[in-house]
């Protein structure tokens, strides 16, 4: 792997005896755009500040371009940071704190004002060149430190939940730009985040992680539509997710029998033996309602309660249906709490774990 | 080769800061008729001086009477001033603000001489009330300070919701804004009485030999006499100061751990 | 304004008016008092009314009329305080050369028992300038106190002139006093401001003890730390006989009644003003800024530099102000650990006011060093109000 830019070689990190990064391995290649994504307290952040250089593993050994950088100090690893908070420096101007990284390079003076218009250019911050941080607007201070990680042209750039502060609409705005730039220029960049919908998005490649360990790398559509944990299943996106034993296979389709004694049948995903222990995955959007009875893979459930979200509608079924939530068109036929209904889904849309 | 130097950068300050608060505790226990080491024996004869010699005798007695009446009278004027202060909307608020801090600002000799001249016009020359009314001068801002700073901790929703909830503005008062700002009014208190235990140049300029306190009794030993009397009432105020920290501390916790914040 | 609202402003306002009273009693007017002393000089006026309502509407220029010289020699026969005469015939000669010589003689005649011309004593008294000199000195204000604050005074024509150079002390010691004010505010500079920098880089338990190493002191009667010092530095104290004891010096060094003692002493006693205002501005600086310095390509050296120095250079400003405020009005320190030598303004004040009685003297001083220091404050306060407007 020539193009292989990053590696993590089993890094552990203890806080006392707090085990925060557990034995962890993951290459990240140039220009990949890799996410790590999971809920406080995973690791993610810690895995990050390591890379940057403000703290040092345990055990294991970090190497970029495959040089081992626990000894080099920040200063020198050449890496731009796009801090949770900014971490502008408030008594420069915008234009001097983009300049700042090419001053401590020892940059000339006629060169630092071109790239820096030209990066600030890029962000489109040209107007806001010597306004103060404190006169700028959250997305604008946002825009100012990335350009400031940008304009040394660095290796990597890490990016610890730069989009955290910012109101949905412009986050949104923003996920995209950095995308395009990401795109544009080639950048390899290891993003952190807590937002599974920012990293959907954004990312080449997901890595999602749960107390210290990665739970499961791949693409965004290999974790949402095939997660290989329960962990994984239910921190992206919402899920219904039913325990059952296989109780049989016949031809690529499996067998799962549910306490209750009923059956549905679901694509097999990876080789199971009947006797296992699975969870079946199912997505709230891939669930139909109607009132017909018959066929397979159906559940007789009433109505508990209906909520209007804008985009669709999220309808809970009572126990009948294993209290399933169901994302329905919003333009669907109403059905009002109380309604009989039966729900019914695809063999194909029901992914099975093992428990 | 730096952890080194900041670690004994570190216990040199500390050393500096406190070795001299260490280093008087002792002597307080000698025999000797001088304050210097080695100690010869371990005596209490210079806390007995400080409770049977007359002038230190009295002495402490006016501090306790002197440093009663600032605190009472600091302590109403300055809470008083500042639950004012925190609804008044007015622009000369910052002003008035001012007013009340600058007695810590200006020196005390400058605030002496005018007293001096003052007072014996006024009549409370080389009085109790004389002293008492000066030391209040400069304990104000400390009460102030602290009572402003407790009332700003205060949510105003707590008392708009006592309000909703029936209360009048007088018991919204008595019942919310009072108990929430005690700790403040507390600290003040303690603050001021502190300020009139240590007060020596306003107590000189206008204080009688009746009036001798206990801070101005150490400083005439400390000038004319030295002598270990000195290191045994150095003894009990920094024993005093300890007791009235933890005390304070104590009393903040419990605040604290009942109103579980 | 609704009714409410002005109930509510009014209540606000009795909760203000009684230390509003207070405070403009008991500290506006003794400052006020202090003030009009050192403009206010009626030593003589008290001792020659008479002479003061003869004189009244008098042309200078013109000779003493018969019923001035009669009220001045009734004047001189009621004085009872030879003092007081002393006082005020120094400063008639000091306006008019002889005085001395006419008053005396004057005094001697009129201890008979009839009371003649003063004409006939001493022809000078017919002589106007002594008269000037006389009205002159009963004019209720002077501004001979503020001049002689700071080394100044008017000649005989009434010119403003330099104090010769024997007579003058006030400039040398206001000197003094910046002067020692200025080595502890760079003694605790040098001290506070890395000390604040370890506070701010520590936490746990170690924080907590280098905070309360500093505010112990803070809590810590003045007197105390003043007694303290006074018994480390003396000449058998704790430090010369750890330097003898271990040979490092032949005698004791001198730390005591000496400039070194007082920067000494007064440096522990204000460093937690300077370490305060710089560990709160310190802490208040996001970490992730020299993170992010750092990350930039940064040697922490230069990122100190260009970071954290200018950030914290609203409390090194503060910190310093603070100490050099108080250490210029400091009178316990300076008196009991200082030499003759090392007294600083506020020393003359006080022994002008309770030594010599000489109130002029010590509010035209006083006028000064409260200006001093409230100059100094209304900077102090400038930038701390620019510090809450920021934060």
């Amino acid at each position: 792997m020539s193009d292989l830019r990053i590696r993590f070689d089993h890094v552990t990190k203890f806080y006392g005896s707090l085990c925060v990064v557990d034995d962890l391995d993951l290459n990240i290649a140039k220009g990949e755009f890799v996410s790590l994504l999971g809920p406080s307290g995973s690791g993610k952040t810690t895995l990050l500040m390591m890379l940057a250089g403000f703290e040092r593993p345990t055990k294991g050994r970090i190497l970029v371009d495959g040089e081992v950088v626990d000894d080099t100090p920040t200063y020198k690893r050449d890496m731009g940071v796009v801090f949770q908070s900014y971490a502008l420096f408030p008594h420069m101007t915008v234009g001097g704190n983009v300049a700042f990284p090419l001053e401590m390079r020892g940059v000339g003076k006629a060169e630092i004002a071109e790239r820096v218009a030209k990066v600030l250019d890029m962000v489109q911050l040209s107007a806001m060149r010597d306004r103060w941080p404190a006169q700028l607007s959250g997305g604008q201070q946002q825009r100012v430190a990335l350009a400031r990680a940008l304009v040394f042209e660095p290796r990597v750039v890490l990016m610890d939940e730069p989009l955290g502060a910012l109101d949905k609409n412009l986050r949104e705005q923003m996920q995209l730009d950095i995308r395009a730039l990401h795109n544009r220029l080639g950048l390899t960049i290891v993003f952190v985040t807590h937002d599974q919908s920012e990293a959907l998005t954004m990312s080449d490649r997901i890595a999602v992680f749960n107390k210290g360990k990665i739970e499961q790398i791949g693409t965004p559509q290999e974790i949402y539509d095939h997660p290989q944990t329960r962990f994984v299943a239910s921190f992206i996106g919402e899920t219904n997710l039913l325990e059952g034993v296989i109780d049989g296979s016949a031809g690529n389709s499996l067998r799962v029998r549910l306490p209750d004694g009923r059956q549905i049948a679901a694509a097999a995903s990876q080789a199971l033996s009947t006797g296992e222990n699975v969870l079946v995955s199912i997505r709230p959007e891939r669930i139909r309602l109607d009132d017909l009875h018959g066929g397979e893979n159906m559940l007789s459930a009433r109505v508990a309660d209906s909520v209007y979200q804008g985009n669709h509608l999220r309808i809970q079924l009572d126990q009948g249906a294993h209290n399933f939530v169901v994302h329905l068109d919003r333009k669907a036929e109403q059905h009002p709490p109380g309604a009989d209904v039966v729900a019914r889904f695809q063999p194909d849309d029901c992914w099975v774990i093992r428990a | 080769m730096f952890q080194g130097l900041r670690l004994s950068f570190g216990v040199l300050a500390v050393v500096f800061l406190i070795a001299p608060l260490v280093a008087i505790l002792p002597l307080a226990f000698t025999s000797s008729l001088f304050l210097t080491y080695p100690i010869p024996q371990l005596s209490l004869r210079w806390f007995d001086e400080l409770f049977t010699a007359a002038s230190w005798k009295r002495a402490i007695f006016n501090s306790l009477v002197i440093g009663g009446g600032t605190t009472l009278l600091a302590t109403v004027l300055g809470t008083m001033a500042a639950l004012g202060l925190r609804s008044w909307r007015l622009p000369f608020k910052g002003t008035v603000r001012t007013l009340f801090l600058l007695p810590m600002v200006v020196p005390a000799v400058v605030m002496g001489v005018g007293m001096q001249v003052l007072f014996v016009r006024l009549g409370i020359a080389s009085s109790y009330l004389g002293v008492i009314v000066a030391h209040t001068v400069v304990a104000i801002p400390f009460v102030v300070v602290s009572v402003i700073g407790g009332l700003g901790g205060i949510d105003q929703r707590v008392e708009l919701a006592a309000a909703s909830l029936g209360a009048s503005p007088l018991t919204v008062f008595r019942r919310v804004t009072l108990p929430l700002a005690m700790p403040g009014i507390l600290s003040g208190a303690v603050l001021a009485f502190a300020t009139s235990l240590d007060e020596v140049v306003l107590t000189l300029f206008v204080a009688g030999p009746n009036q001798r306190t206990l801070a101005r009794q150490m400083f005439a030993t400390i000038r004319e006499n030295i002598s270990p009397a000195i290191a045994a009432a150095a003894f009990l105020f920094i024993v005093g100061t300890i007791l009235l920290a933890a005390i304070g501390l104590l009393i903040r916790a419990r605040i604290k751990a009942r109103r579980g914040v | 304004m609704s009714g409410t609202d002005r109930k509510k402003h009014l209540g606000s306002l009795a909760l203000i008016a009684p230390l509003l009273v207070f405070i403009a009693v008991f500290f506006l007017w003794p400052l006020a008092t202090m003030m009009s002393q050192a403009v206010s000089d009626t030593a003589v006026l008290k001792l020659l009314p008479q002479t003061a309502a003869a004189s009244r509407g008098w042309d200078p220029e013109t000779p003493p009329t018969a019923e001035m010289k009669a009220a001045l020699a009734a004047d001189l026969q009621a004085v009872d305080d030879r003092q007081a005469l002393g006082d005020m015939t120094r400063r008639l000669n000091s306006a008019q050369a002889g005085f001395r010589t006419l008053m005396s003689r004057t005094t001697r005649a009129l201890r008979s028992e009839q009371v003649p011309d003063l004409g006939e004593i001493d022809e000078r008294w017919d002589d106007p300038r002594y008269w000037q000199a006389i009205v002159g000195a009963l004019s209720p204000t002077t501004d001979r106190y503020l001049l002689a604050a700071v080394d100044l005074e008017r000649d005989v024509s009434g010119e403003i002139v330099a104090m010769p150079e024997t007579a003058s002390a006030n400039r040398a010691i206001m000197l003094r006093t910046f002067w020692v004010a200025a080595l502890v505010t760079v003694a605790c500079l040098a001290i506070g401001f890395p000390y604040a920098m370890l506070i701010a880089s520590t936490d746990g338990w170690k924080r907590q003890v280098l905070l309360a190493a500093v505010l112990l002191p803070l809590w810590t009667s003045l007197l105390v730390r003043t007694a303290a010092w006074f018994i480390i530095l003396q000449d058998n104290g704790l430090i010369n006989t750890i330097l003898v004891g271990l040979g490092l010096t032949g005698g004791p060094v001198p730390l005591i009644f000496n400039r070194t003692g007082v920067v000494i002493a007064m440096t522990h006693v204000l460093l937690p003003f300077m370490v305060l205002p710089i560990y709160s501005v310190l802490v208040s600086i996001p970490d992730n800024l020299m993170r992010a310095a750092a990350s930039l390509g940064a040697h922490p050296m230069r990122a100190f530099l260009r970071v954290l120095l200018p950030l914290s250079l609203r409390g090194i400003a503060s910190g310093s102000l603070l100490v050099f405020m108080t250490a210029i009005g400091y009178y316990i320190t300076p008196a009991l650990i200082g030499g003759a030598g090392d007294q600083m303004i506020s020393s003359v004040i006080a022994f002008y006011a309770t030594g010599s009685a000489n109130w002029g003297m010590a509010g035209a001083l006083g006028i000064v060093l409260l200006i001093v220091t409230i100059l100094l404050y209304a900077i102090y306060g400038r930038l701390s109000s620019a510090e809450e407007r920021r934060g």
